[in-house]
């Protein structure tokens, strides 16, 4: 059961993301891109990361769609300009690029002994694993054995914080330009 | 095995890997074939999930492989929280960056911002 949940929300995700990719609106590409978020948090939770998945759906779904969202309001771009000159050649010989990138990974995944020799992933946990994905799991990790990664994560959203401030902040010779 | 056949579905985890590189290759694509910075940012997402999907299926698959499982199946969960820290702060400082050039040359198409190209 819980296999077949997978691979519907697998396939739907993949689909999901080639609609992203293919939309010219990217209103619409955003409406997709949380279909696709939405099918990762349940991949997620099937993978026995529960944890994950919720902080999937708050972090993604929630506030980096929210700012794409947002953004896209701001830019208020007009459907001329959402066309895109890409020739059709160019777009192949990109497919073919990616394409050839996917036969890579998939032939180094396929060749691999210790990736073949994993057991169902969909059964249960075997006796004496102990908590895996949990709140109290990866709270304790976290907190434990990687603070300075955690902290240095702090200063890096803290950067991030600053900088989109400080690019988006309206320089003295703009003051009171309007743009239509 | 009596009942529906997709009970009797296994997940293993090679398709898991293989769904998960299909998702980056497909990031992959959009990034390098798009012009809108917008959707670029967004095919970002796309990869960086794919990439967070293959952690999380092996950190499943450690809990199987390892003798003592389960601590390191939740070190490579701390890995994705720390993936999507950085994909937080890539979608502020790129859309941030987005709205500057957009203020400047009041388009969003890559093609057109090409003040830094010689």
């Amino acid at each position: 059961m819980d296999a077949a949940v997978f691979y519907v929300s697998g396939v739907g995700s993949l689909l999901s993301s080639l609609l992203v990719v293919s939309l010219r609106n990217p209103v619409h590409g955003a409406i997709f891109l949380v279909l696709f978020f939405a099918t990762i948090s349940l991949d997620f939770l099937i993978l026995r990361a529960p944890f994950l998945a919720v902080i999937q759906v708050l972090v993604y779904a929630g506030a980096i769609m929210v700012l794409y969202i947002f953004v896209i309001m701001l830019l208020s771009l007009r459907p001329e300009e959402l066309r895109e000159g890409t020739s059709a050649g160019r777009k192949a010989l990109l497919a073919l690029f990616s394409g050839g990138l996917f036969l890579l990974l998939a032939q180094a995944i396929l060749a691999s002994p210790w990736i073949s020799s994993v057991p169902d992933l969909a059964g249960p946990l075997p006796k004496g694993a102990g908590e895996v994905g949990t709140t109290r799991a990866i709270g304790r990790e976290l907190f434990q054995r990687h603070v300075l990664p955690f902290e240095l994560t702090s200063v890096l959203i803290l950067v991030a914080i600053m900088g989109a401030i400080y690019l988006t902040r309206r320089r003295p010779s703009e003051r009171g330009k309007v743009h239509q | 095995m009596s009942g529906p056949v997709f009970l009797a579905l296994e997940l293993s985890l090679q398709n898991v890997l293989l769904i998960a590189s299909a998702i980056f290759c497909v990031g992959v694509y959009g990034v390098l074939s798009r012009r809108n910075v917008l959707v670029i940012l967004m095919c970002v997402e796309l990869m960086l999930n794919g990439a967070n999907l293959a952690l999380v299926a092996f950190a499943r698959a450690t809990v199987h492989r390892l003798p003592e499982g389960a601590p390191r199946a939740n070190e490579s969960h701390v890995f994705v929280v720390m993936v999507l820290a950085v994909a937080a702060a890539e979608a502020a400082v790129g859309l941030a960056i987005l709205l500057a050039a957009y203020r400047r040359w009041h388009t969003a198409d890559v093609g057109k911002i090409n003040l830094l190209s010689g």
